[in-house]
C-alpha cells in the first residue's frame, strides 16, 4: 500500500518537473496511483508483468482521457505524467547491470522483459486512442 | 485597396496560427494536435486558404489567394516540454472558436503565453529529488535508499539544468547523467546512506525517463503521423540506452576498483 502512496508522489513529482499547471496535480497523482494499484492487484493475481503493464496501461488511457474531458484539456497532460510508473525503469537498470557482471542470459531475458513491458503500454496507449471522442463526450458531437 | 486589406488580414491570420502551433510543438503537444489547432484558427477567422504540413521539428505553412501568397517554413527544435503552455493554447483555441476573441487579442493572448515563465529552476530540482526517493519506494527500497536516491535525484538535475540540458547532446547528456547518478549512488553507499544499490540507482535514472517523447511518439504513429512519431520514438530509445550505457560504464568502473565487493 505503501508504493501506492509513493506512486501518487512520484506522478506529482513528475507533473511539476513537465511544467503541467497546479490545478491538475491532484488528477495526475490520482491516476498514476490507480495504474500503480492496478498493475499490483492483476501481477498478484498471476499475471506476468507484461500482461499486468498493459491493462493498468490501459486503465491510465481511459482514466487520461476522461479527465481530459472533464477538465477540458489535452489527455497529454494526465498520460504523461501518469504512465510513469509503469515504465520499465527497472529493466533498463537490470540489463545494463547483468551485462556488466557477465550474466548475458539474465541480460537478455530482463532486457527482452523490458521492450515487452515497452511495447505493452504502447499498445494500452493506441487502443484507447482509438476509441472515439464520443465515448468520453456523449453531449457535444465531435466535428 | 480593399484586396490589399484582404491580403493583409489573411497574411497575420496564418502568421498568428503558425505561432499557436509553433508554441504547441515546442513543447510537447502532438501532431495532430498542432495541425488542428492551426486549422481551427485560420478557419474561425475566415481563411481557408491555408495549409499545414507539421513534423516534429517544423512546421511549413502555405496560404494565401492570387494577390499575396504567405509561405514559411520554420524550424522548431524541442527543448524541455511545458505542459502548461500546451494547455494555455488549447485553451485559447477553444475560446477562439466561440468566438470570443478579436484577432489582436488573439496575437496578444499567445504572446502572452509565449513570455510565460517557466517552473523554476530549484523547484525542478526538488521535484526530480522527490520523484527520484518516491520510485525509490515504489520499487521496494528502504526508507534509507530512498534518502539515498533523493540526493542523487537532486544532484541529477542540477547536472541536468546547468550542464546536459544547455551543453550537451541527448545521447552524451543521458549516458552522463546515467553514469553520474550511478557513482552518486555508489559513493553514498560506501557513505552509510543506504544499503541497496540497485533501489537508489533504479529510483534516481527516473527523471532521465524520456516520459514526453515516448508518449507522443506512440500517439503520433497511433495518429499515422508515422514520420513524427518514429523521430519521438528514436529520440525516447537512445536516450533509454544513453542511460542504459552510462549506468553500465561506472558499475563496470566500480567492479574493477573494488571488486566484487561493489556491486
Amino acid at each position: 500500500m505503501i508504493t501506492v502512496a509513493a506512486a501518487f508522489v512520484g506522478t506529482v513529482a513528475f507533473a511539476l518537473l513537465f511544467g503541467v499547471p497546479r490545478r491538475f496535480y491532484p488528477g495526475c497523482g490520482f491516476i498514476g496511483a490507480a495504474g500503480w494499484l492496478l498493475y499490483l492487484l492483476l501481477e498478484g493475481a498471476g499475471l506476468s508483468a507484461a500482461e499486468a503493464t498493459f491493462f493498468a496501461a490501459l486503465a491510465v488511457a481511459l482514466l487520461s482521457r476522461f479527465a481530459a474531458v472533464w477538465q477540458k484539456c489535452p489527455a497529454t497532460v494526465f498520460l504523461i505524467a501518469g504512465i510513469f510508473p509503469l515504465v520499465p525503469g527497472a529493466g533498463i537498470y537490470w540489463t545494463s547491470y547483468y551485462l556488466v557482471t557477465g550474466a548475458l542470459a539474465d541480460a537478455r531475458a530482463t532486457g527482452f522483459s523490458a521492450v515487452k513491458t515497452a511495447v505493452a503500454i504502447v499498445l494500452g496507449i493506441i487502443l484507447v486512442f482509438e476509441l472515439p471522442g464520443k465515448v468520453f463526450h456523449p453531449k457535444i458531437r465531435q466535428v | 485597396m480593399s484586396a490589399d486589406r484582404e491580403t493583409e488580414r489573411e497574411q497575420q491570420v496564418l502568421e498568428i496560427a503558425m505561432e499557436a502551433g509553433h508554441i504547441l510543438l515546442e513543447n510537447g503537444a502532438e501532431i495532430s494536435r498542432v495541425e488542428e489547432t492551426m486549422e481551427r484558427i485560420t478557419r474561425h477567422f475566415g481563411v481557408d486558404s491555408g495549409s499545414f504540413f507539421v513534423l516534429s521539428n517544423g512546421i511549413f505553412t502555405t496560404g494565401g489567394s492570387v494577390s499575396g501568397r504567405f509561405a514559411r517554413v520554420e524550424h522548431i527544435p524541442v527543448h524541455g516540454a511545458q505542459m502548461d503552455r500546451v494547455v494555455a493554447v488549447n485553451q485559447l483555441s477553444r475560446e477562439t472558436e466561440e468566438g470570443r476573441l478579436t484577432l489582436e487579442e488573439v496575437a496578444e493572448r499567445l504572446e502572452a503565453i509565449r513570455r510565460s515563465p517557466g517552473k523554476r529552476g530549484s523547484m525542478q530540482v526538488l521535484a526530480s529529488a522527490v520523484g527520484s526517493a518516491a520510485f525509490c519506494v515504489l520499487f521496494g527500497g528502504s526508507p534509507w535508499d530512498a534518502a539515498a536516491a533523493f540526493i542523487a535525484g537532486f544532484v541529477l538535475y542540477l547536472y541536468v539544468l546547468k550542464l546536459s540540458a544547455p551543453h550537451l547532446s541527448k545521447l552524451v547528456g543521458s549516458m552522463g547523467g546515467g553514469a553520474l547518478v550511478s557513482l552518486v549512488c555508489l559513493l553514498l553507499r560506501a557513505a552509510g546512506i543506504g544499503q541497496d544499490l540497485s533501489h537508489m540507482i533504479i529510483g534516481s535514472i527516473i527523471p532521465l525517463v524520456p516520459g514526453v517523447a515516448f508518449v507522443n511518439g506512440i500517439r503520433d504513429i497511433a495518429d499515422g503521423d508515422y514520420i513524427s512519431g518514429a523521430v519521438r520514438m528514436l529520440d525516447a530509445m537512445l536516450v533509454f540506452f544513453g542511460v542504459a550505457i552510462g549506468v553500465g560504464a561506472v558499475l563496470t568502473l566500480g567492479q574493477r576498483l573494488g571488486g566484487g565487493v561493489w556491486l
